[in-house]
């Protein structure tokens, strides 16, 4: 009797199978996590990381939700530049709010009485009404109606700390605000609407809206901002009440938000910061992802008599693949519930550490969203790296009890499982670019992450193929040492490509925070001016330049007339729905800053259009950037809609300029021919280059003769960014570390796997003669040439990926900082070798005789 | 129970085709009991793998329990083992992370059946090792490890036993025991046996001795003797 394929019956129907794969795995587990510790590691360090990451970023977005209404100061606000609003636009608001509080806010000088100290502050001028939303804490706890009141004719104010400590002041002293005298009265422990994610120039003073007639700085074309906040009735939406105000009075140009959009430069920022941390952390992953696979294909190898076995007695291929699977994914779901439960607990640390940084506590809670996506991310990755070992252990065959060095079994994985493989590595990729705020950022991580594993995977075995090519050195440690690095089932490949990915992404961002850290902290103050001077009167301008070049140590002086105005329409489309890249909508939040000019300023780069003829008196011409007509997709011929002072301007771009904003000298987006802004109230920007010692000075005397003038002092600015930067730099630097920890897992992973046949490798060789000095010496050798190699290799990918980001994506000058990269590269060769010690001091511990007993 | 007709085994390896067997013809009743004896490399082991569907042949017919084994796939092979062969190892080839009642269950779990506890548990009282049902291979002496996978390999009540150096890591004394035990099971059961080994009064225990020697069946005892007898 012949019997035909499909005659031997199975465990009927698939839930029978599963449930009989999953006893036998459970079986399995009996067994210990021994073989699994790295693999959990690997899978929880990732996991953790992108689970912190996100639960800190909601945490942060939900505090910032949370507070809306007090970050904001209302339900609605809207902000006026320039000019406050006319009685039609205040009635408007009054009755359609249950209560408006109003404020007035600029720069502004403060001055110590006796003139000896000074300093840029933020000034603002409240109403009655304010805050609306939140309290305003002083120190002592002022009454509102003595804050602010004159006595003896004197105003109050009350000052942040800050300001209190550079200027000496305690209080009941007097302080200089424009032409004002004002008697400190209170500090500012906490202010409720205090401006959030830009940079302070400086400390905040706040006093009466009564009171700032005093300083005389309101004056027309001032920098000033009109705020108006909005209480509104119970039950009246605020979506309901901003679409109203557009439709009944349409091209106002002033700002308007609601608390949903309270802090949108913040939500940003945050986002971004939070796209970038979770690159790196998913990195980590990745990096971990070759622990994974590493690990599973370890533990499967221990297994091969076992799946032989249960072949042997019957069990078919696709079940000894699900009982691993099972074992696999319940494994790995352990894992990925440890990385979740510490990424969930993230935010309770990091709400400390974040602060001061943050103008509202972060909300303390649990945010299932970015732990879904991490635990989706940690999920994918065991699978994408643990189906290929697991397809190749479903092929073990049967007779592998018997024989496998004769013939070494086929171990290709089938079909099915390959394109297995590559749907989870699909998924992954897509998840990536799915779940980012950034799609077209997270496409160009994955194919750089593509790149990466593809380009250390080719070094790898390019360094292997090296080490075979070397030959046979008559120097018998070099020559154990390349041995061990070239024989087959040799970690070499899964170690460069892991623990090198991992310090490639310490590299790049090593390589990044210092090229940019040299740009603020050495070569922009080498090239910036001292001062932006800001607010200067026409009538003031002869005057301030004559005064500026008399100043000592002045090498310069320059001034631009300036307003500010929005740009409203491209195209004649509304900005709101018109399609802008990400990074160029910045420039449509706020009013940007604006100049005219009959010739094109000095150094001026025009790569689109022409300029036109200095005595142009045409219709409104604008020179526009570059760079921002590319993100807003518009070209030379096409119209911009500009709000000056309430008034919609269509102008038609003339010509396009690429602006250098790193020279930070008087750089202007948006240029207007002659004939439109003349006319219209502005005041003028100047910048002054002096030697530091000159600074002082020069700043006592504009400002002791134009009281109505602010100084910036682009030092303390720079300080401003160069501190912000800082805080990212530390975040980036703590989850690069954490790529780099994944890649010593793979390392220490393979240590371990490793770890009996280097005890058997040392007993031979005692055997044979070798001294422990040679074996150590051998051993040393061998991690030194894979730790040298790894970090050459990673030093080269990392630098040349650092270069792309600095010089292609940030348009900023690359320096290649040899210190740095070397630091990196010590690292590594510590890690290795001290890893390659432990385990070699380990190896040289066993005694021999038991394990040639056994062996 | 056996049909071997021209069978050949050649095996690839890095120093080059390795030819194991050569041209093999055997056949085997069912109920018979047969022991394989051989120099190490003649392909006793081999020829057991082949028959037991754990190899397939290069060339040649193999039909083992009413099967052609070169039709089945490498899944249908492990199917039909699992309900026709029985396999008993020199190196016992237990599961370390399952009990002595889970191994011997396997099978009969693997074939589905809801009594595969309770039969494998009288298959262990069978074998003398009621007492031994939770503990693991680890903390069984070998003779008893020996005697749970032969209860696994008679659980299923397989057509035929194959039995690869049984005793070969076992004392004397308890490697003769757990001979006994087998043949004692074999003789219940009516099995066919194909017991491999180097001992050649064991193998004298079968009802035919089958000598192999460079891939090639060189002498069958007990057809001798019937042509012996005939001529």
């Amino acid at each position: 009797m012949t019997a035909l394929p499909g005659q031997f019956a199975r465990v009927n129907a698939l839930p029978g199978q599963l449930a009989l794969a999953a006893r036998l795995a459970r079986r399995e587990l009996r067994g210990g996590l021994r073989g699994f510790r790295i693999f959990l590691a690997c899978l929880t360090l990732g996991v953790f990381a992108i689970a912190a990451v996100g639960s800190i970023s909601a945490a942060v977005i939900a505090g910032l939700e949370r507070d809306a209404r007090i970050i904001l100061g209302g339900d609605v606000t809207v902000r006026l530049l320039h000019r406050p609003a006319t009685p039609e636009q205040l009635d408007w608001l009054t009755r359609h709010a249950a209560a408006m509080s109003q404020s007035v806010e600029m720069r502004a000088m403060a001055r110590a009485v006796d003139g000896a100290r000074r300093t840029l502050v933020e000034l603002k001028a409240v109403d009655d009404l304010y805050p609306l939303y939140g309290t305003l804490d002083l120190e002592p706890a002022v009454p509102r109606a003595a804050l602010f009141a004159r006595r003896g004719g004197v105003p109050g104010a009350a000052v942040e700390r800050s300001l209190a400590i550079r200027l000496d002041l305690k209080l009941g002293d007097r302080i200089l605000i424009g032409d004002g005298t004002f008697e400190l009265r209170a500090v500012i422990a906490h202010e409720p609407d205090r401006g959030v994610g830009g940079i302070d120039f400086g400390p905040r003073v706040m006093i009466g809206l009564d009171g700032l007639a005093d300083t005389a700085l309101v004056q027309p074309g001032s920098l000033v901002e009109y705020h108006y906040r909005l209480r509104l009735p119970p039950g009246v939406a605020a979506r309901g009440v901003t679409t109203a105000l557009r439709r009944d009075l349409p091209d106002v140009g002033w700002r308007i938000r609601d608390f949903r959009q309270a802090t949108p430069g913040v939500d940003r920022f945050v986002n971004r910061i939070t796209l970038f941390l979770t690159l790196v952390g998913l990195t980590a992953l990745l990096v971990g992802g070759v622990g994974v696979g590493n690990a599973v294909r370890s533990y499967l190898d221990s297994k091969t008599a076992t799946i032989a076995t249960l072949k042997c007695v019957g069990a078919p291929g696709a079940l000894v693949f699900r009982i691993y699977l099972m074992l696999v994914l319940a494994l790995g779901g352990f894992g990925v519930a440890i990385g979740l439960t510490l990424g969930a607990l993230a935010p309770l640390v990091a709400g400390r550490a974040l602060g001061a940084l943050l103008p509202v506590p972060i909300a303390l809670g649990f945010y299932p969203v970015p732990l879904v996506s991490a635990g989706l991310f940690g999920g994918l990755t065991a699978l994408a790296f643990s189906l290929w070992p697991l397809a190749r252990a479903r092929e073990i065959p049967a007779a592998s009890l018997f024989r496998d060095v004769v013939a070494p079994a086929r171990r290709r994985p089938r079909p099915v499982y390959l394109a297995a493989i590559a749907v989870a590595i699909l998924l992954l990729a897509g998840l990536a670019v799915w779940s980012a705020p950034d799609r077209t950022l997270a496409a160009w991580f994955v194919v750089g992450a593509a790149a990466s594993f593809a380009a250390f995977r080719l070094l790898a075995l390019g360094l292997v193929r090296l080490a075979r090519a070397a030959g046979r050195p008559h120097n018998p440690r070099l020559r154990l040492a390349l041995g061990n690095l070239q024989r087959p089932g040799a970690p070499t490949a899964s170690v460069v490509l892991s623990l090198g990915l991992g310090l490639s992404v310490l590299v790049i961002v090593a390589l990044i925070e210092g090229n940019l850290s040299r740009e603020v902290e050495e070569r922009l103050p080498a090239r910036a001016p001292s001062f932006f001077f800001i607010d200067i009167q026409p009538d003031q301008l002869a005057a301030f330049e004559t005064l500026v070049k008399q100043q000592p140590g002045v090498t310069g002086v320059q001034e631009v007339p300036m307003l500010r105005g929005r740009i409203t329409r491209l195209n004649g489309v509304p900005v709101e729905r018109a399609a802008v890249q990400p990074d160029s909508r910045w420039a449509l939040d706020s009013d940007r800053g604006l100049t005219y000019a009959g010739m094109p300023p000095a150094g001026t780069r025009i790569v689109a259009g022409s300029w036109w003829p200095a005595d142009y008196t045409g219709p409104p011409l604008v020179s526009f950037d570059a760079g921002l007509a590319a993100g807003m997709g518009l070209k030379v011929g096409d119209s911009l809609t500009i709000n000056l002072l309430g008034r919609e301007v269509d102008a038609r771009i003339a010509n396009l300029r690429e602006i250098d904003w790193s020279s930070l000298g008087l750089n202007f987006a948006m240029i207007f021919a002659p004939g439109l802004l003349e006319a219209a109230p502005h005041t003028h920007l100047a910048i002054a280059y002096a030697s530091e010692a000159a600074e002082e000075p020069l700043l006592r005397a504009v400002t002791d003769r134009f009281t109505n003038v602010s100084a910036i002092r682009v030092k303390d600015a720079l300080d401003a960014i160069n501190a912000i930067l800082q805080a990212i730099a530390v975040a980036a630097r703590i989850t690069a570390s954490v790529t780099l920890a994944a890649g010593t897992l793979v390392l220490a992973g393979a240590m371990v796997a490793e770890h009996q046949r280097r005890v058997y490798d040392a007993v031979v060789l005692k055997v044979l003669g070798a001294t422990r000095r040679d074996l150590v010496g051998a051993f040393l050798l061998e991690y030194g040439l894979l730790g040298l190699a790894t970090a050459a290799i990673a030093s080269v990918i990392g630098s040349v990926a650092a270069w792309l980001v600095v010089t292609r994506i940030m348009h900023a000058e690359w320096v290649f900082l040899p210190l740095t990269v070397a630091a990196v590269a010590a690292l590594c060769g510590t890690i290795t070798i001290g890893f390659g010690l432990v385990g070699t001091w380990r190896a040289l511990g066993q005694k021999a005789a038991p394990l040639l007993r056994n062996a | 129970m056996i049909l071997l007709d021209d069978v050949h085994l050649k095996l690839a390896s890095a120093a080059g085709d390795v030819n194991i067997l050569r041209g093999l013809r055997l056949e085997v009743a069912a109920g018979e009991s047969v022991g394989v004896v051989g120099p190490s490399g003649a392909g006793k082991s081999s020829m057991m793998m082949i028959i037991g569907g754990l190899e397939q042949a290069s060339a040649g017919t193999v039909r083992v329990a009413g099967a052609e084994l070169s039709r089945l796939t490498e899944d249908e092979l492990a199917l039909w083992r699992r309900d026709a062969v029985g396999i008993v190892f020199q190196s016992f080839r237990l599961v370390a992370t399952m009990t002595a009642l889970e191994n011997v269950a396997l099978p009969l779990e693997l074939a589905g059946r809801r009594d595969a506890f309770a039969r494998a548990e009288r298959q262990l009282h069978a074998v003398g090792l009621g007492h031994r049902l939770q503990h693991y291979p680890e903390q069984l002496s070998g003779g008893e490890q020996q005697r749970t996978a032969l209860a696994r390999a008679f659980v299923a009540e397989p057509k035929l036993l194959l039995a690869d150096e049984p005793t070969g890591n076992l004392d004397g004394a308890t490697g003769q025991a757990v001979i006994d035990l087998m043949f004692e099971l074999r003789a219940r059961a009516g099995t066919t046996l194909l017991l491999i080994t180097h001992d050649r009064a064991l193998a004298g225990r079968c009802d035919r001795v089958v000598h192999l020697a460079d891939g090639l069946i060189v002498g069958d005892e007990r057809r001798l003797i019937r042509s012996a007898a005939a001529s």
